[in-house]
C-alpha cells in the first residue's frame, strides 16, 4: 500500500513539474510576498521618519533669534523652494510653516506667552513625524524657558511638575519586532494555501478535464491510495512554498532598516523549524480542502472560483489572529490557533501548548474527514465524470 | 530617522536625591562630574533613590530591570568582589552593572563602556542620558554601565549629614568639616581606603570578563576620563577605542580646578560683554560680580525669603559660598548659564531671588557619593599637590576653599597615597578621541592638551560652545559613534562642533530676545487679546 502511494505521489509530482508555468505560478507567491513585504516596510520606514536635517518654512524669524538658533541646533532650519544644499541640489523643504507672531519679543519680555503658529496638514503621513518632532522641540524649549523663569524668581522648577510619570514598558526587543512578524506570519501561513492550489486544481478538476481521472481509477489501486497520494503531493508543494517563503524572508528581512524603529526583526532558525512543524498539519488540511473543493466543482474554471471563495476563510482566521482582533475562541480553531502560538513564540511568551495541540488535532481531523469524503465521492460517477 | 540630536538640550540627568550635605556638595566637592545637575524642565524625570529601581533578588544576579528615565527593560546584574583585593576571603561587596542591549542584537563580543564622573556618580542612574547620547552606538553595540565601587548600587559610600536641616539658613563658615567628616567616616561600614580608582578598575575588568566581552570601547566623562586613562595604562589589550570627554589628565591633580573655575567666570563676563544685547543690558557685569563678592566676603546678608520648593517662610543667609557656588554650578549647563548675568546684576541690587533659584538647583542634586569622592581625591589628588600648586590654588576663592576643606577631611580619611608613577602621562597608540569644551568650568581645554602628551594615535577637539561634557552638548556624540564604527581618529572631522548652539543671555527674568523699546511697543489693542489667552488657560 505504502509503496503504491509513494509511486503515485511521484507520478503526481512529475505531472506537476512538467507544467513549469503552473509550478512557477504556484511558487511566485512564496517568492514574491516576502520581497513585497520588505519593500513595503522599507518604504514605510523611510517615509515615516523625519529627516536628520528638517527644512521647514519659518516666517518672521527675526522676531525670535534665540528660538531659531535653538531649532537649528536641533537640525530644524528654514528653507524655501529656491534653497539648495551644499552640493547644489534643491533642498527637501517640508510643507510645514512656523509663523512667529509680531509681538513675540514683547510678550516674552513681559513674562507672558508668546505665540507661534504651526501650520501643517496633520493627515499627511509623510509629515506626521516631522510635525511631532517640531512640537516636541518647541515644547522642550518652552519648558526650559519656563524653568529658567521660575529660577529667576527664586522658585524651584520642580514645583510645577507635580507628577512624575514613570513608564515601565513590558515589551522586550523581541516582542516589539513581533508586531511586525505577526503580520509576516500571516503571509507565511497563507503561502501554504496558495502554493499548492494550482496543483490541487490541476490534479483533480484538471485531471478530470483531461479525461485521465477515470483512467487512473480503473487501475488496480484503491481509491484511498489515489486520494492519499494526491493529498501528499499537494502537501509537498505547499510545504515547499512555505520553506521558500521562510528562506526568502530570512534573507530579505535582514535588509530592512528595522533598527530605525528601535528593534530588530530576526527570523531565527528556531522559528523556521517551528513554523515548518506547525505548518505541516495546516498544509495537509489545505491540500485536502483544495482537492475536495476541486473535485466537487464541475470544471477547472469552477474549481478556481470556488477555491478563491473558500480560501477567504483561512485568510480571515489568520488575519484575525495577527491583528489581535480575535475573540478567545479563535485560539482553539485551526490556522488561527497555530498562528497565535507562533506569535507567542516570536514575542518570547510561553507557547499556549493546549491550544496549539488542540487546534492542530482539529486541523488533522478536518483533513481526515475531507480525505474520507473525497474517497467516498470518487466512487460516485457524478464526481468522476463531472456530471 | 533622526538620531540623538533632538534630545540634546532636554534635561540630561535626573536629579538624584541622595542626601548629601549641601556644603560638602557645593564647596567640598570638585564636582568635575558632568551629567550632573540638570535643569528640571517639564519633560524631565527626577530620580528617586536608585536602590528600588533595580529589583535583584538574592540568589539570582542578572535579570531585567527598569532604570530611571528609560521605559524599556534592560538587564541588570552584579558580581561579587572582595572589598580588599589583598584579602580575598574578607568582606565582599557587590559591583552592579546594567547592559543596554544593542538594537541589532547579533554582535555581543564588543561593548561600549560609559564611565560616569564625580568622582562619586552612578553610571546606572545616568542610563537614560547615556542611552540618548549614544543612540547611534547602541544600534549595533551593547552599552555597558557599571556603578563604580562606592557609588550608586555598588556599596555606596554616602554621608547622610545631620545637623544640617536648613541649607538656606546655614552659614557655611560655621560648618565644622573635621567633625562632619569624622561622623561620616564612623557611619560608613566600609574600609574607605579600598575605594580608589585602581581597585575600581579591576572591578570593571572583572565585570567585562563576567559578561564575556572581548573588546571594549571606553567612554569616560570628567573623572571617568581618569578611569579610561587607567584602562589604557593597565588593560590596553582589551580596548578598541577610548574617548575621554572633559579630561582630567593623569599629570593633573583635580584640586587645581580653581583656575579653571576662574577662567570660566572670566569667559562668561567676556561673552556677555561682547554680546550686543547682554553687553547693553548689563554693562557693569564684572564690577557687579566683584562688588557682591566683596560685600559677601565681609559678612553674609540675612533676609527672609520663601523656600524655593515649599513656599514656606525661611531665613536665607546669603554667603559668599552660596553666591559663588550657585554661579559656579550654573556654569556647567549652557542653558542655565544664560541666566547668570541677570542673576549677578540683580544680586548687585540686593535682589538675591535669582541666585536663590540657582542655589536651590544645587541642593542635594549632584548625586555624588561623598565618601567615595573623598577616597579618590584624598588618595590620588590631595597628597601629590606640591607646595607651589597649593600656593597657586590659594590664589583663587574656589581653590582656597577646596584646599582648606580637603586639608581637614583628608587628614581624617587617611587614604594611603597612590604611587608616584600614577601621575605619569599615559603613553599609548590605541585610537583615542579627546574632547574639551571651551567654556568648561572644570576641565579646561589645556587639560585635554596635557593628556595628549604621549598619546600617539589621538585627536583633540575643542568645542567652542560646550561647557563640561561635550558629547551631550554638541554633535560630538555623532563623532564618537563614527569613531567607534571606524576605529580610527584619522578620518574624524570636528567641523560640526563649530555650529553655534549657544543660547542668548536672559535680559530680564523672562526673556532671551531683545526687549522692544517703548516706541516699538504694540498698541493697547493687545491687552484684551492677552486677557483671552490668559482666561483660556484657566479652564
Amino acid at each position: 500500500m505504502m509503496n503504491k502511494i509513494m509511486t503515485m505521489v511521484r507520478k503526481e509530482l512529475i505531472d506537476a513539474a512538467r507544467d513549469k508555468r503552473s509550478v512557477m505560478a504556484g511558487l511566485y507567491y512564496a517568492i514574491g510576498t516576502p520581497l513585497l513585504m520588505c519593500g513595503m516596510f522599507m518604504l514605510l520606514i523611510g517615509q515615516m521618519s523625519s529627516p536628520k536635517d528638517l527644512n521647514i518654512k519659518i516666517e518672521n524669524a527675526d522676531n525670535a533669534p534665540d528660538l531659531i538658533k535653538y531649532l537649528s541646533s536641533q537640525g530644524i532650519t528654514h528653507g524655501d523652494s529656491r534653497s539648495t544644499d551644499d552640493e547644489g541640489e534643491p533642498l527637501d523643504v517640508k510643507d510645514i510653516r512656523l509663523v512667529i507672531s509680531e509681538d513675540y519679543a514683547a510678550q516674552m519680555a513681559k513674562g507672558l506667552r508668546a505665540e507661534i503658529i504651526l501650520i501643517a496638514d496633520n493627515s499627511n503621513e509623510k509629515l506626521q513625524n516631522s510635525i511631532r518632532r517640531l512640537e516636541r522641540d518647541l515644547q522642550t524649549y518652552s519648558a526650559e524657558m519656563g524653568s529658567l523663569r521660575l529660577i529667576a524668581r527664586g522658585i524651584d522648577p520642580r514645583v510645577v511638575q507635580p507628577i512624575k510619570l514613570k513608564i515601565e514598558d513590558q515589551a522586550t526587543p523581541d516582542s516589539k519586532g513581533g508586531v511586525i512578524l505577526g503580520v509576516a506570519t500571516m503571509t507565511m501561513i497563507y503561502a501554504v494555501f496558495i502554493s499548492g492550489m494550482n496543483l490541487a486544481i490541476d490534479t483533480s478538476a484538471g485531471e478530470r478535464e483531461r479525461n485521465s481521472l477515470a483512467l487512473l481509477l480503473s487501475h488496480p489501486v484503491s481509491t484511498r491510495s489515489i486520494v492519499l497520494a494526491k493529498v501528499f503531493a499537494v502537501t509537498v508543494f505547499a510545504m515547499l512554498g512555505l520553506l521558500l517563503t521562510l528562506i526568502i524572508s530570512k534573507i530579505s528581512y535582514a535588509y530592512v532598516p528595522w533598527h530605525e524603529l528601535g528593534f530588530t526583526v530576526n527570523i531565527s532558525t528556531d522559528f523556521i523549524l517551528l513554523m515548518l512543524l506547525i505548518g505541516l498539519p495546516i498544509a495537509m488540511m489545505a491540500a485536502s480542502l483544495q482537492l475536495f473543493v476541486s473535485f466537487m466543482a464541475k470544471s477547472f474554471k469552477e474549481a478556481q472560483s470556488y477555491l478563491t471563495l473558500v480560501l477567504i476563510v483561512p485568510m480571515m482566521l489568520s488575519m484575525a489572529a495577527s491583528y489581535n482582533i480575535a475573540p478567545d475562541t479563535l485560539q482553539w480553531l485551526p490556522v488561527s490557533g497555530q498562528q497565535q502560538a507562533l506569535i507567542a513564540f516570536i514575542k518570547g511568551r510561553e507557547i499556549p501548548m493546549l491550544q496549539l495541540v488542540l487546534s492542530s488535532v482539529v486541523t488533522l481531523v478536518i483533513t481526515l474527514a475531507l480525505t474520507f469524503r473525497m474517497e467516498r465521492s470518487l466512487k460516485s460517477e457524478k464526481i468522476v465524470f463531472g456530471l | 530617522m533622526f538620531h540623538g540630536k533632538r534630545d540634546r538640550s532636554e534635561t540630561r540627568k535626573a536629579i538624584n536625591s541622595v542626601k548629601g550635605k549641601p556644603l560638602m556638595t557645593l564647596i567640598g566637592t570638585l564636582v568635575i562630574s558632568s551629567i550632573i545637575l540638570s535643569l528640571p524642565a517639564f519633560a524631565s524625570t527626577d530620580a528617586d533613590n536608585s536602590e528600588n529601581n533595580t529589583r535583584v533578588p538574592a540568589g539570582q544576579n542578572e535579570q531585567t530591570c527598569y532604570l530611571d528615565g528609560l521605559s524599556e527593560q534592560v538587564s541588570c546584574g552584579f558580581i561579587t568582589v572582595p572589598e580588599n583585593p589583598a584579602k580575598p576571603d574578607g568582606k565582599q561587596i557587590e559591583i552592579h552593572y546594567a547592559v543596554l542591549a544593542a538594537i541589532k542584537s547579533d554582535n555581543h563580543s564588543q561593548a561600549f563602556l560609559a564611565i560616569a564622573g564625580g568622582p562619586g556618580q552612578s553610571a546606572i542612574d545616568n542610563a537614560a542620558g547615556f542611552s540618548r547620547m549614544f543612540r547611534k552606538i547602541r544600534q549595533s553595540r551593547d552599552i555597558l554601565l557599571i556603578d563604580q565601587r562606592g557609588t550608586g548600587r555598588s556599596n555606596i559610600l554616602n554621608c547622610a549629614g545631620d545637623g544640617f536641616e536648613d541649607p538656606l539658613a546655614i552659614n557655611e563658615a560655621d560648618f565644622d568639616v573635621a567633625t562632619e567628616t569624622q561622623a561620616c567616616l564612623d557611619e560608613l561600614d566600609a574600609d574607605v581606603t579600598q575605594y580608589g580608582s585602581l581597585n575600581a578598575l579591576d572591578d570593571f575588568e572583572a565585570v567585562r570578563k563576567h559578561l564575556g566581552y572581548k573588546k571594549l570601547h571606553v567612554y569616560g566623562i570628567s573623572y571617568g576620563t581618569r578611569m579610561a586613562q587607567l584602562y589604557l595604562r593597565h588593560y590596553p589589550e582589551v580596548l578598541s577605542t577610548v574617548t575621554i570627554d572633559g579630561v582630567v589628565p593623569m599629570q593633573q591633580s583635580v584640586l587645581a580646578i580653581g583656575n579653571a573655575i576662574s577662567r570660566a567666570f572670566d569667559l562668561l563676563i567676556k561673552d556677555c560683554n561682547t554680546n550686543k544685547l547682554c553687553g547693553a543690558q548689563f554693562p557693569n557685569l564684572k564690577a557687579d560680580l566683584a562688588s557682591v563678592d566683596a560685600k559677601l566676603a565681609i559678612a553674609p546678608m540675612v533676609s527672609q525669603v520663601r523656600d524655593p520648593l515649599t513656599g514656606e517662610a525661611t531665613q536665607l543667609t546669603m554667603t559668599r559660598a552660596k553666591f559663588m557656588g550657585a554661579i559656579r554650578m550654573a556654569l556647567y549647563m549652557p542653558n542655565v548659564r544664560a541666566l547668570i548675568p541677570h542673576a549677578i546684576s540683580e544680586a548687585a541690587k540686593d535682589n538675591f531671588q535669582p541666585i536663590l533659584g540657582l542655589y536651590s538647583l544645587t541642593i542635594d542634586s549632584t548625586g555624588i557619593a561623598m565618601g567615595m569622592h573623598a577616597s579618590v581625591i584624598c588618595g590620588e589628588d590631595w597628597q601629590r599637590l606640591t607646595a607651589a600648586e597649593r600656593d597657586a590654588a590659594n590664589q583663587t576663592y574656589f581653590g582656597r576653599e577646596m584646599v582648606t576643606t580637603f586639608e581637614q577631611s583628608c587628614a581624617i580619611w587617611n587614604m594611603p597615597a597612590v604611587d608616584a608613577d600614577f601621575s605619569a602621562p599615559i603613553s599609548s597608540d590605541i585610537p583615542t578621541l579627546v574632547l574639551s569644551g571651551e567654556l568648561d568650568p572644570a576641565t579646561p581645554p589645556s587639560w585635554g592638551e596635557l593628556a595628549m602628551e604621549k598619546l600617539t594615535n589621538a585627536k583633540h577637539f575643542i568645542a567652542p560652545y560646550a561647557t563640561h561634557g561635550v558629547a551631550h552638548q554638541s554633535c560630538a556624540n555623532d563623532l564618537i559613534a563614527e569613531f567607534v564604527d571606524t576605529g580610527s581618529v584619522q578620518e574624524l572631522d570636528g567641523e560640526c562642533l563649530n555650529k553655534d548652539v549657544s543660547r542668548n543671555f536672559y535680559l530680564n527674568a523672562s526673556t532671551v530676545e531683545a526687549i522692544p523699546t517703548p516706541e516699538h511697543k504694540q498698541e493697547p489693542v493687545q491687552k484684551p487679546k492677552q486677557a483671552i489667552v490668559q482666561g483660556a488657560s484657566h479652564d
